[in-house]
């Protein structure tokens, strides 16, 4: 086990390299001068040449590269274009909007979706299990910023029980922040809870038909308790690899959802530095979101043994 | 083997059936399929619908959806505006028919360039074994960066148009596709008919074509749709966030995009693109969930 966890958190080192490299790349494999996409259609000469210098452009792109890593693992990375301030300065006071709503969303979907999927296997074939395919279908249609403006149209505007748009830190109280959060998460949530409905069915339907799952009604296990104990935990494994995989949904979710209400974190900073050309922003957000996905699904892949304790390395 | 029938012609006359049997329920051809497939004829026939509306937007009683006329600004839906009128005074009927050009010509073509660049790289990957390492950790590392953000940050870098937003989102959606096409083909590899057609001979590339290419299409169809939904979301959430297509060009994501500002007091300017953006995207997804279902059941795992 020891040696697995070791192994398996080695192996996610060339991931990341592979993806810093991407992300440092991209500026070069674009069509074009960097120096002159990154000084954009108005910029003069003179600006070109000024960034063509400070991103070193002179010097060989490995060595750049290696440079530019080197940075990185120092936890620098690189001064805005725009405001000029260190990118690293920037990511971190737009976290914590980002993050608070990420892990509510993930929370809301886990407590939503699981048992509807678990209910959809259960009763199988049902009126509930028809609704929980078909909420699954429309939750993969409608774009996040689309079920968003629905949401705050009727539960802000119309009804005007919850604020239209904003953050408020969570220092500032809990109510008032996850007052602000509600419809945020509730808007990204759907197609998480889409994906893991869809998810917790299809795997129960495979465990309810299971030997050991008859056995536990035979011998007089409440109902309740073989969906939740002797099937859920043994439908645990692929669920779990699930919600690790739909993390990068929720990333790409979050950039819009931020958007639409106007909630000043990552997914803002980043639409910003789109707009501004600011690359040197870019880059560190898409780093960062890169890092952090690789690491959820390193977690989850080093809590498989927790769930299945079968599963031995 | 034959049966004695014991009559001179070799053959026996049917006994006539006394005529008590209900006659059966018949179906057409077309009423069976309806009836087996309703997802895909659903789907499909919605999908047959957006591609008419694309097709022939100018003769849908719309007017040139780019002509501005400042005087009559934001009008809520009317007569004149079946869908109302924008800031700049331009038709939303008008751009949203027209705006599903866009949206399909994107759909479409991330998923054909996503899946040819993904069924090569994965047939590579599956055949030349001493490469397979290599790539795949390259698209583990592509993999790692999620897609949106790499679309966006692809996009970023090149000047905004349709062609740039489809290698842009292609490159985001097909390293998933070579990691699947990987899979098939090394399971196939492992099948006696490869070997023998390996063992009697047969180049690399004789194999790949006869035996390996026509057993990936079913699960490369059932992908390709869901790759042509997800871009259409992309394309919509690119434009939107300042991105994608062009402002110039009327695609419902720059549609819902130009609402934005004022979409508290005039949400029809952003309601109309998003209805047609997401019947769209849903009819993809009950095709592409049909012809899963209806090509492969045990595809429903593995996507």
């Amino acid at each position: 086990m020891f040696a697995y966890t070791v192994r398996r958190v080695l192996t996610t080192i060339p991931v990341m390299l592979a993806v810093a490299f991407f992300v440092f790349s991209l500026l070069y494999i674009a069509p074009g001068d960097p120096a002159a996409i990154i000084a954009g259609d108005q910029a003069t000469p003179a600006d070109v040449e000024r960034i063509r210098l400070s991103l070193g452009l002179d010097r060989p792109f490995l060595v750049r590269f290696g440079e530019w890593l080197w940075q990185i693992l120092h936890g620098n990375l690189g001064t805005s274009i725009f405001t000029n301030l260190p990118v690293a300065h920037m990511i971190a006071q737009c976290i914590e909007p980002t993050l608070s709503l990420m892990v509510l969303t993930i929370i809301f979907a886990i407590v939503i979706a699981i048992p509807l999927g678990v209910l959809a296997a259960w009763k199988h074939g049902s009126w509930i299990d028809r609704l929980v395919m078909m909420l699954a279908v429309f939750g993969f249609s409608t774009p996040v910023f689309v079920v968003g403006y629905l949401l705050a149209y009727v539960f802000a505007l119309q009804l005007d029980w919850l604020p239209v748009q904003g953050f408020n830190p969570i220092g500032r109280g809990l109510w008032p922040f996850l007052r602000d959060l509600i419809l945020p998460t509730v808007a990204l949530g759907l197609i998480f809870v889409a994906l893991l409905a869809r998810i917790t069915r299809a795997t129960m339907l495979d465990v309810l038909n299971q030997d050991y799952v008859r056995t536990a009604k035979a011998k007089g296990v409440g109902q309740r308790d073989v969906l939740f104990v002797h099937a859920l935990k043994n439908a645990a494994v692929p669920i779990v690899t699930v919600i690790g995989n739909g993390v990068a949904l929720l990333i790409g979710g979050a950039v819009v959802t931020e958007s639409v209400f106007a909630i000043p974190g990552l997914g803002r900073l980043t639409v910003d530095a789109i707009l501004r050309r600011d690359y040197p922003v870019i880059q560190g957000v898409v780093l960062l979101f890169s890092f952090t996905y690789v690491l959820v699904n390193l977690a989850v892949d080093l809590l498989y043994t927790v769930f299945d304790p079968r599963i031995r390395y | 083997m034959s049966i004695a029938t014991g009559t001179d012609h070799g053959y026996a006359a049917a006994p006539a059936l006394p005529d008590v049997l209900p006659p059966a329920k018949r179906r057409g051809r077309i009423g069976t399929f309806v009836h087996r497939h309703p997802t895909i004829v659903l789907g499909g026939t919605l999908v047959g619908v957006m591609i008419g509306i694309a097709i022939f937007a100018p003769w849908l009683g719309t007017v040139d959806p780019t002509a501005l006329a400042p005087a009559q600004r934001l009008r809520p839906p009317s007569e004149a505006y079946w869908f109302g009128s924008d800031m700049l005074g331009r038709d939303i009927y008008s751009r949203v028919m027209y705006g599903s050009r866009i949206s399909l010509i994107v759909g479409f073509s991330v998923a054909f360039v996503a899946s040819a660049a993904g069924t090569l790289v994965g047939v590579v990957s599956g055949f030349i074994r001493s490469l397979d390492f290599i790539i795949m950790r390259v698209m583990d590392g592509l993999m790692s960066i999620p897609p949106l953000l790499l679309a966006i940050a692809l996009m970023a870098l090149t000047r905004a148009s349709v062609h740039n937003v489809i290698i842009a989102i292609s490159v985001a959606e097909f390293p998933r596709v070579s990691r699947l096409i990987r899979g098939i083909v090394l399971s196939l590899r492992e099948q006696p008919y490869v070997e023998a057609a390996i063992a009697s001979g047969t180049r690399v590339p004789m194999i790949i074509w006869r035996h390996i290419i026509p057993n990936t299409l079913a699960p490369l169809m059932v992908n390709a749709t869901f790759i042509c939904a997800s871009a259409m979301i992309t394309e919509s959430i690119l434009s939107f966030i300042g991105a994608g297509t062009p402002p110039t060009i009327p695609s419902w994501g720059n549609i819902m995009a130009e609402g934005r500002a004022l979409w508290e007091v005039k949400p029809f300017v952003v309601f109309f693109p998003a209805v047609f953006l997401c019947i769209t995207v849903l009819a993809v997804n009950l095709l592409g969930d049909g012809l899963r279902d209806a090509l492969d059941p045990r595809l429903a795992k593995r996507l």
